[in-house]
């Protein structure tokens, strides 16, 4: 595992992605306790808006659990899965951001189904979820995560991938919020 | 067969509400459902209902009373809402009651989409 040499780290690097009012930003293990202190400060964030902070908590846990259970990220030393997150706020949104490493083999599958969503209206997007939900196999998998997200959000779901080298690819999943 | 009551939490995880009453024919599930493990925390509830299917068998009625839970909840309330139906096309009575606070709009589509789903009777019941 590659030391952390504070020589070659500047957060400057971060600084000019922020331009808007940053509520929190993160990087590091998305594991169960980190998860809910992420969601505890994000209800806090929000507290002011009843709807909105609920709407962000449940976007929060499902692209978080998602990070949990897919990111090919993983901490050696436990094996927690490793992902970002940045919450933003402007006069008329808030915005949560979520971004981690995937497999190339999973970036086709996950922009179709980003595709699928965005192209359906509410009413679409809403029989969709049932109909994916109702394929589900297993309990604790119900692959409905972003279409519910979409449906939360009552908003397009912006993905960015970024090629990285053979194996993995980035991972930007943008969601906002009306105020 | 036994009750099932389990105190709901909001902890790390939120483990809902359960109270299942087989001598008040009655089952409720309430709270926020969003669980470590979502299999293990629904699988005895849904034998629960199998058994009183099969031992109890009176008319029996589900009150929902869930304000929040995550989609791997959601697929095993799918489950128990399957479970109901298949028990209603028996020849079961069921009363299935979803109480919600009125304000929370995402919470009513959500009881909507499993009465699409499901094509049971949900009576969708607002609280203010």
């Amino acid at each position: 595992m590659e030391s952390l040499d504070t020589k070659q780290i500047n957060l400057f690097d971060y600084h000019h992605i922020f331009q808007n009012e940053v509520l929190l930003s993160y990087k590091g293990p998305f594991d169960s306790i980190v998860l809910s202190v992420l969601a505890k400060y994000i209800e806090l964030l929000v507290e002011k808006d009843a709807n909105a902070s609920r709407k962000m908590f449940k976007i929060f846990i499902e692209l978080a659990q998602n990070i949990s259970s897919y990111s090919s990220e993983v901490r050696p030393s436990d094996g927690a899965k490793i992902g970002q997150l940045a919450i933003g706020e402007t006069p008329d949104h808030y915005s949560l951001v979520t971004g981690n490493l995937i497999s190339n083999s999973d970036v086709v599958p996950v922009i179709e189904k980003c595709e699928i969503i965005n192209s359906l209206d509410r009413d679409a997007l809403r029989k969709y979820k049932v109909e994916q939900r109702n394929l589900a196999t297993s309990m604790e998998h119900s692959h409905i995560g972003l279409i519910q997200v979409a449906l939360t959000a009552s908003q397009p779901i912006d993905l960015e991938v970024v090629h990285i080298d053979d194996e993995f690819s980035f991972f930007t999943v943008s969601v906002k919020v009306n105020k | 067969m036994e009750n099932i009551v389990i105190k709901g939490a909001h902890d790390v995880f939120f483990i809902p509400n359960v109270n299942f009453d087989y001598t008040a024919c009655k089952c409720e599930l309430g709270g926020e459902s969003y669980l470590e493990e979502t299999t293990k925390f629904y699988t005895p509830l849904l034998n629960w209902l199998d058994q009183y299917f099969n031992e109890v068998s009176m008319p029996l009625t589900f009150d929902f009373s869930l304000t929040y839970f995550n989609t791997s909840s959601s697929g095993a309330i799918l489950n128990i809402l399957n479970k109901l139906k298949s028990f209603i096309k028996s020849g079961l009575s069921i009363t299935i009651n979803w109480y919600y606070d009125s304000d929370d709009l995402d919470m009513k589509e959500e009881i909507e989409d499993y009465i699409y789903s499901t094509d049971l009777q949900i009576n969708l019941i607002p609280k203010s």
